[in-house]
């Protein structure tokens, strides 16, 4: 398991009957990363934009209600732990769960903004990431049925996956992980949901690196 | 050819017509329908290549679909800001003196029954109830309650891992757990009719 080129060397793991959950060190790079991004996420305030009117002295701050706040942290938070979930389980089945409640999440923290237009671009991801998790279960279900094992741990290196179930899988990482085109296209990087959208960037980087690291394994 | 090879020819065409729907689709509310078929058929192509331990995929795959599902239709209601349908609940009278003893006839079978089943049976005979009877509750307190059923519940898992002689009362943790789990959870539908948050 840990000889392979991409894993590098073996740090921990922890034994549930089959399924071993692992780090090595690419995984523990990974999990570090989602932390940090968590622990800024909970001490984060959120951006107060001002507006300028345009020919006159006034000046507008936006105002963020408390309910508004907590929702947004809370779901950025659950987004954060759903990537340290997807990053070190050690189960092809597990890795898809985690990637679709970061699907989840990731509306979440968006759906507090009360614009049409951010609604519009969250709902538009939200039918990309449903049909994705299609893929990712029919990806799960595909390594199940031709190797009989979903453990990360017992299909390294042994080349069985078949080519289907990987792309499938990719495929699924991809929906989930188109979040940030979406974030561009509502322009809402620097908007009311301001520092939480990060963790949407966060998340979708980390599950593509981890993606790349379990089709290159199994 | 046999019927298993037909049935996924059969899945896969069906999967295929569900994408192209979605393709031509242009409608936003249609699309929700059109996406939840997709979801269906794909969890049918998983029944069917995921053999014995495709119901392990399969249920927690319904439940995503269906979280998503509710998500997306709440984000439509938001973006078009629908406002809430307001009507006049039926009102006959085997909906005021039914209730209470179908319900308890209910939980106590499913009391007896325990474990996830029996969480069902309770849960309709709450379901029913609270959608004839009308409430006044606070929800807090079945969430509460449900979230110390389910931390029960991986409690009982805990120890089927680590101390698996005591099996005995691993079983009895899990199958109340469960039932509590499900019978407030399923009861929660039974509110979204009418009545208030107290």
């Amino acid at each position: 398991m840990f000889n392979l080129p991409i894993e590098g060397e073996e740090l921990f793991i922890l034994e549930f009957g089959d399924i071993v959950n692992y780090f090595s060190v690419y995984t523990t790079t990974l999990f570090l990363f989602a932390t940090a991004f968590i622990i800024i996420a909970i001490i984060a305030r959120p951006e107060q934009q001002t507006d300028i009117i345009f020919g006159t002295d006034a000046v507008y701050t936006k105002e963020i209600t408390h309910e508004n706040l907590r929702f947004q942290r809370f779901m950025a938070i659950a987004c954060g732990l759903a990537t340290l979930g997807a990053v070190c389980s050690g189960d092809l089945f597990n890795f898809s769960l985690f990637t679709a409640l970061i699907g989840i999440t990731n509306i979440g923290i968006v759906a507090g903004v009360n614009n049409r237009y951010v609604l519009n671009a969250a709902y538009n991801y939200g039918i990309v990431a449903m049909v994705a998790t299609t893929f990712l279960f029919g990806g799960a279900a595909t390594a199940l049925g031709t190797c009989g094992t979903l453990s990360i741990w017992e299909l390294a290196g042994r080349g069985m996956v078949p080519l289907a179930a990987k792309m499938f899988l990719v495929l699924g990482v991809m929906g989930e992980g188109m979040a940030p085109f979406y974030i561009a296209k509502a322009e809402i990087t620097r908007a009311p949901g301001a520092p939480y959208v990060l963790m949407i960037h966060v998340s979708s980087l980390l599950i593509f690196l981890r993606v790349i690291e379990i089709i290159l394994t199994v | 050819m046999d019927f298993y090879q037909v049935g996924l020819f059969c899945t896969l065409i069906c999967v295929i017509i569900s994408f192209i729907a979605l393709l031509r689709e242009r409608d936003d509310i249609h699309k929700i329908l059109v996406v939840d078929l997709i979801e269906t058929t794909g969890l049918v192509i998983v029944c069917l290549v995921a053999t014995d331990l495709a119901e392990a995929l399969v249920l927690p795959g319904l439940v995503v679909g269906i979280s998503e599902l509710l998500m997306l239709t709440e984000l439509y209601i938001r973006k078009e800001k629908l406002p809430l349908p307001a009507f006049q609940p039926i009102r006959i009278e085997v909906m005021r003196t039914a209730p209470p003893i179908i319900t308890f006839a209910l939980v106590v079978y499913g009391i007896i029954l325990s474990g996830f089943s029996g969480g069902a049976v309770a849960g309709i005979g709450l379901v029913f109830y609270f959608m004839c009877k009308g409430y006044e509750e606070r929800f807090a307190l079945l969430e509460m309650v449900s979230g110390y059923a389910w931390a029960l519940w991986i409690v009982a898992f805990f120890i089927f891992m680590i101390l698996p002689q005591a099996w005995l009362i691993a079983v009895i943790l899990a199958g109340g757990a469960i039932l509590m789990k499900v019978t407030t959870k399923m009861a929660l539908i039974g509110t979204m009719r009418e009545g208030r948050d107290v």
